[in-house]
């Protein structure tokens, strides 16, 4: 079986994922992990199906465009690896990156950068500009996988300065602390 | 996947509600340091303390900035020196205090507590030397708590030993009279001590404990009256029975924050964890106080009527949601009302809304007793002892903890101010009803017998 990822763009509405999963089966894919986010009023969804043998990757793209266009979506397909030949990622621990402060152009750019300079991958970020100074209404929520090889001190140091800079409070906790307070 | 609200929650409960892990105490025995010959006693002490403790603070600073949870204190409980020191007499006790304080300061924890003896059934020679010697051990050290523990519910009350700890209030007040008597903040006079409590100044390691241990002790007043608020913003109707609910979740996280906390420090250092003491300790920052607490479900002040009903749902609804989150409790565990460590407390006592019959009152429902309480310097030891044997017998019947700590402030009436600084904070001197009295009850001294509920066996 190949795999590919299919990334489905466009305003949102009722009947996006049914059509495009509709439009999977007929071509006789199996769906393997789907995840959907949705940004104010912009679906956004990856999919990473298995194919037939049969059923080229332009093929699949041309049948969901058929169906997804009069929809007013966008669909973007491209082969993906299997987990075989993929890279075991080295052992790290997951924490959580939070910032909060006063909106202004640069933020996610700024603490990204210091983040990747350290080799830590983000896995999932959350970010919410309301604007304003009110600090709780401008807040980015960095997951991320802290390798154990990576000095976790070297990265808070430059992430403070960057919030100094920046004028934001910042945090880095293991994301333990969050699961231990909320979750039984 | 974490949601938004669970990640800015906890930054609120960090940032603005003063959640924090109060302390991390390391108990330690000492009983293999004793001995007849002093120099070979205080060093083996120095010897025994320094080598786990050493990276206790770094261990525990580590490990709370890895989870964003401040450690804000961190101790060392060690075995009842009575019984370790038990060959020596006065003067050398207070050499050991010394020996204990130095260690303390070396390794940099704050208080070290275990100047203590157990006398509820009888005075033994070790501790008649200890209780003579903590006048001066306190007045000379920086660093060392004590605690007596003149009472028990399976012995009754020892009142030779309660109207003795009168008089050494007395004394150790007198000997740092310049500072407001501060060494009686760092002595309790106990009935039912806990052997695991991780707060000073009541903290030892009990003889059933192993070697080392680290108990842990929680905060969280500033979170529980947040939470409270936020309920009643978004409900006002809620009745007791949902604010109750809403206290024992919210002790539930802070638990479970206490434990994750002490379990890393206690595998980080290679030491048994041992509990996690649920208490709600007040600190004399504001938004961290139990008395504001009582305000939010709706009092006045703590002290009005309604106050003990209100700490006893309070106090309840903390064991219940620590229970649920930790099979490892224990210590005190329950809510504290240390006058002059919190500031609302302090002004309930300055406005005449609290006084010392209803502070009384509030301690047969929390956990702890009459706690930082200011009283006038020319209050005589029999008055002292008189009120320690009325808290006494509050922990005895009741069958819980209850201590005594209380501050004759020397050369101060009451209405004057004391100041102790830092977490001991400062508090009104509040008057005691007709103290100067003659005190004969407490003077025929002996044992007030174990209540009929001892005979469980």
């Amino acid at each position: 079986m190949k795999k590919a990822i299919l990334s489905v763009l466009g305003r949102d509405r009722p009947g996006i994922v049914a059509a495009v999963a509709r439009g999977l089966l007929e071509l006789d894919c199996n769906i393997e992990n789907v995840s959907q986010a949705m940004l104010q009023t912009e679906f956004a969804g990856i999919f990473l199906v298995a194919m037939p043998e049969s059923v080229t990757l332009r093929r699949l793209e041309a049948t969901l465009a058929a169906r997804l266009e009069p929809l007013g979506l966008q669909i973007v397909a491209k082969p993906c690896a299997s987990a075989a030949e993929e890279e075991t990622p080295p052992p790290s621990e997951p924490f959580v990156i939070t910032s909060r402060g006063p909106d202004r152009k640069g933020l996610v750019a700024h603490v990204s950068e210091v983040i990747a300079r350290h080799g830590v991958n983000i896995t999932r970020l959350q970010a919410v500009f309301k604007g304003g100074s009110q600090p709780g209404d401008n807040l980015m929520i960095f997951e991320v996988d802290v390798p154990e090889a990576v000095d976790a001190g070297a990265l808070r140091r430059e992430l403070n300065a960057a919030a100094e800079q920046l004028g934001l409070e910042i945090n880095l906790q293991h994301r333990f602390i969050f699961e231990t307070l909320h979750r039984i | 996947m974490l949601t938004e609200r669970e990640i800015v929650s906890t930054l609120e409960m960090v940032k603005n509600e003063h959640l924090d892990v109060r302390t991390v105490t390391l108990g330690l025995s000492l009983f293999d340091c004793a001995g007849d010959e002093l120099g070979t006693v205080r060093r083996r002490i120095a010897e025994r303390i320094r080598r786990p403790a050493e990276r206790l603070v770094s261990v525990c600073d580590r490990i709370g900035q890895k989870y964003g949870i401040p450690v804000v204190n961190k101790r060392i409980a060690v075995s009842p020196i009575a019984v370790v020191a038990a060959a020596f007499g006065a003067p050398e006790m207070v050499e050991i205090a010394r020996t204990l304080d130095a260690a303390a300061r070396e390794v940099r924890v704050d208080f070290i507590g275990g100047f203590s003896a157990l006398v509820e059934k009888g005075i033994a020679r070790g501790d008649r030397a200890l209780i003579e010697a903590i006048p001066e051990a306190l007045a000379s050290t920086e660093r060392v708590c004590a605690s007596v523990n003149v009472a028990s519910t399976r012995s009754g009350i020892n009142m030779d030993a309660v109207l003795r700890m009168g008089e050494v209030i007395k004394a150790a007040a007198e000997r740092t009279r310049e500072r407001d008597g501060i060494a009686c903040t760092k002595l309790c006079v106990f009935a039912n001590i806990p052997e695991d409590i991780p707060f000073m100044a009541g903290a030892y390691l009990g003889v059933g404990e192993a070697d080392a241990v680290i108990n842990v002790g929680v905060s969280g007043p500033g979170v529980v009256r947040k939470a409270i608020d936020r309920a009643l913003a978004e409900q006002p109707g809620l009745d007791l029975g949902g604010l109750s609910e809403i206290i024992k979740k919210t002790a539930y996280k802070v638990t479970r924050v206490g434990e994750l906390i002490g379990r890393e420090v206690a595998e980080a250092l290679g030491i048994p964890f041992g509990v996690v003491d649920l208490s709600l300790a007040p600190t004399p920052q504001v938004g961290d106080s139990v008395g504001e607490i009582l305000q939010s479900l709706g009092l006045l002040a703590i002290g009005v009527p309604g106050s003990t009903a209100a700490l006893a749902l309070l106090n309840d609804a903390v064991k219940k949601g620590g229970a649920f989150a930790s099979s490892r409790v224990g210590g005190l565990s329950g809510a504290f009302v240390p006058v002059s460590e919190d500031v609302n407390i302090a002004e309930a006592a300055r406005s005449g809304i609290l006084g010392l019959e209803k502070l009384e009152a509030l301690t047969s429902v929390c956990s702890v007793g009459l706690d930082m309480v200011a009283l006038p310097g020319d209050t005589p030891a029999e008055t002292l002892a008189a009120i320690i044997a009325d808290e006494m017998a509050i922990g005895v019947i009741n069958q819980k903890a209850a201590a005594a700590r209380l501050i004759p402030v020397p050369g101060k009436q009451a209405g004057e101010q004391a100041v102790f600084g830092g977490l001991l904070g400062q508090t009104t001197i509040i008057p005691v009803n007709r103290g100067s009295a003659e005190n004969l009850f407490v003077r025929r001294g002996g044992l007030i017998p174990a209540p009929i509920h001892s005979l469980r066996n």
